[in-house]
């Protein structure tokens, strides 16, 4: 069994079993092997390992020259730096042609950065490629769901932006847990007051929530949407039926994330109450991860009282 | 397919590419002819003497690669690509129409022949670096070519591409700068501090070359010193904006503009091609 703790180790433990089944699997990093944790990579495979330096435009776009020629490269660094910095690469030469590049975005959300400040929190990822034709999103809760989701995602044709932390992400699912890309994952069926849909390394606070609000009378279905693109329609819909009112859970602004993909599911097939709990579209603060999140409005308590509120709505 | 054959005429080739040009923009009533005719002479000593390509098999693994990273000029590269037989020269008439395989910048879905998507400018280095690092690693003997504009090597990635070539030796990588010296809104060296150019590629330990981009010896005898090089290979070409059309040659507004009835007769009668209308 494999052996990884965090998230970025798990993608490294991933791609190094990818790799030694296939010469296609190539590492691309932009300064970022440490950060990635792929140095073992490195060691095992130099010939597939490219270092531009910080750059990560041309890292972008090498990786696309090298997908043109067949390989499958994956890129790996802060996932703003690949998201904004060189969006216009991800989106130009990488998803408008279709070509295979997976794209591992660590340390996202207020959890991943939040000691650095606003330059290192990365909360507009997932909306930013959200909006890009073509492009597979997947924002896996925890180092085991990471490992299994690099090796999904090396097998899909096309381009995949992959939301990985920082390695201090609670573990949420046993080693054996399957991930099926592209379907939700149905964590807990307290009932059906209302629905709860969360991912990411938040994940485990929405979890914590759902006991708590059982522990209260409240019963919810607790839904992990590791795959925010394309997002499950027919499984999200179904809860929304079952349940009436939805509350969403995600390390993002609610602007672009998990909250508005939800949102358009709802719309468009199952009308219902939703209440958004991630960053309410403002800058946040350095401080230590749970206490920004706790203050931004991502606490426990607040995924209960939004709950609450939600039903009050229903 | 290798082109062996040292006879062939490339001016005459030049001038077919140039008249293909003016005869899509003004079809199409958009384009950028100026651009295009700058490179007419790279782009004609590439497709019909230097690359190795088959337009019988556009995805050949084994291919040079090419990539217009100033991709605002791909109507010279679609004449190129149709000429060398990649798709008929009727295809031409759907220049940037709905529904066309040739799109306003290159596609590399959409038209037989163009191995990267390019247009936005600046990108076409990194492009060519990817794939020429596939090359390495794959043990290909494909060289992959990019053209370049002199005003688009404004673009901080240019930069970026030029160390990692230069780090990975990557000598199967060539690149021409269409010096012409001009950029959409004016001068090079009114719009930015670029120039020189030649020192900043040797700081960036490129193999560098000038040569006369319309003196079709000096471009084959530059391809052939830049195959030699350990280093990559840069080969900045001096080039006249609109070359071949005296009402065009250095004239800016050319850089995008749609020659009338009469520029096209004019057009006609100096490149000595057929109407094609």
């Amino acid at each position: 069994m494999s052996n990884y703790k965090g998230t970025r180790e798990a993608f490294s433990q991933a791609l190094i079993d990818l790799a030694q089944e296939d010469d296609r699997f190539v590492f691309v990093s932009a300064d970022s092997l440490k950060a990635m944790r792929a140095t073992a990579f490195a060691e095992k495979f130099p010939d597939r390992y490219i270092e531009v330096g910080i750059a990560e435009q041309n890292a972008v776009a090498v990786a696309a020259g090298l997908a043109s020629c067949g390989l499958i490269p994956y890129v790996g660094t802060y996932g703003g730096f690949i998201t904004m910095r060189a969006c216009e690469q991800l989106r130009t030469f990488v998803a408008y042609p279709g070509l295979h590049v997976n794209f591992i975005g660590i340390n996202g959300g207020v959890f991943g950065g939040e000691r650095e400040g606003v330059t290192h929190q990365f909360f507009e990822d997932l909306g930013i490629v959200r909006s890009i034709p073509g492009i597979t999103v997947v924002a896996p809760a925890d180092a085991h769901q990471v490992y299994q989701a690099v090796k999904a995602i090396s097998k899909i044709d096309g381009p995949v932006y992959l939301r990985a932390g920082s390695g201090r992400e609670h573990v949420v699912y046993d080693q054996e847990t399957p991930f099926e890309l592209g379907k939700i994952r149905v964590l807990g069926k307290y009932g059906n007051h209302a629905a709860l849909f969360a991912n990411g390394f938040i994940l485990y606070r929405a979890i914590e929530a759902a006991k708590r609000l059982n522990e209260q009378g409240i019963q919810v279905t607790l839904v992990d949407v590791h795959t925010l693109k394309p997002i499950d329609v027919e499984g999200i819909t179904a809860i929304l039926q079952d349940c009436g009112a939805a509350v969403t859970v995600e390390d993002h602004n609610i602007i672009g994330g998990l909250g508005d993909a939800i949102s358009k599911v709802s719309t468009e097939h199952c009308p219902v109450r939703i209440e958004r709990v991630g960053l309410q579209d403002i800058f946040p603060s350095s401080g230590p991860a749970e206490e920004v999140a706790d203050y931004y409005g991502m606490s426990v308590n607040h995924i209960v009282d939004a709950v609450k509120k939600v039903l009050q709505r229903k | 397919m290798l082109k062996n054959d040292n006879n062939i005429d490339l001016q005459s080739k030049a001038n077919q590419l140039r008249l293909d040009v003016v005869q899509m923009v003004h079809r199409a009533k958009d384009g950028h002819p100026g651009p295009a005719l700058s490179i007419a002479d790279i782009i004609a000593v590439l497709y019909f003497k230097e690359l190795k390509i088959d337009a019988n098999n556009p995805q050949w693994e084994d291919r040079d690669r090419f990539i217009l990273s100033k991709g605002h000029a791909c109507t010279v590269l679609y004449a190129a690509l149709a000429r060398s037989g990649f798709f008929s020269i009727d295809e031409c008439r759907g220049l940037r129409s709905l529904g066309s395989m040739l799109q306003g910048h290159p596609d590399m879905n959409k038209t037989p022949g163009i191995d990267m998507t390019s247009g936005s400018l600046g990108n076409g280095l990194s492009l060519g670096v990817g794939i020429a690092l596939a090359a390495k690693y794959r043990k290909k003997s494909y060289t992959t070519y990019v053209v370049m504009g002199d005003g688009e090597i404004q673009e901080g990635i240019v930069w970026e591409a030029a160390m990692c070539a230069s780090k990975y030796q990557l000598n199967n990588l060539i690149l021409f700068i269409d010096s012409n010296g001009w950029q959409s809104g004016d001068s090079i060296e009114q719009v930015s501090g670029l120039l020189p150019i030649l020192p900043k590629w040797q700081a960036f330990n490129w193999h560098c070359q000038t040569i006369d981009g319309h003196d079709f010896t000096q471009i084959i005898n530059a391809i052939d010193q830049a195959k030699k090089s350990p280093q990559p290979s840069v080969i900045i070409a001096d080039t006249v904006k609109g070359k071949g059309l005296a009402y065009m040659e250095n004239d800016n507004s050319w850089h995008k503009r749609v020659p009338d009835d009469e520029q096209l007769t004019i057009a006609l009668k100096t490149l000595g091609g057929d109407v094609n209308e």
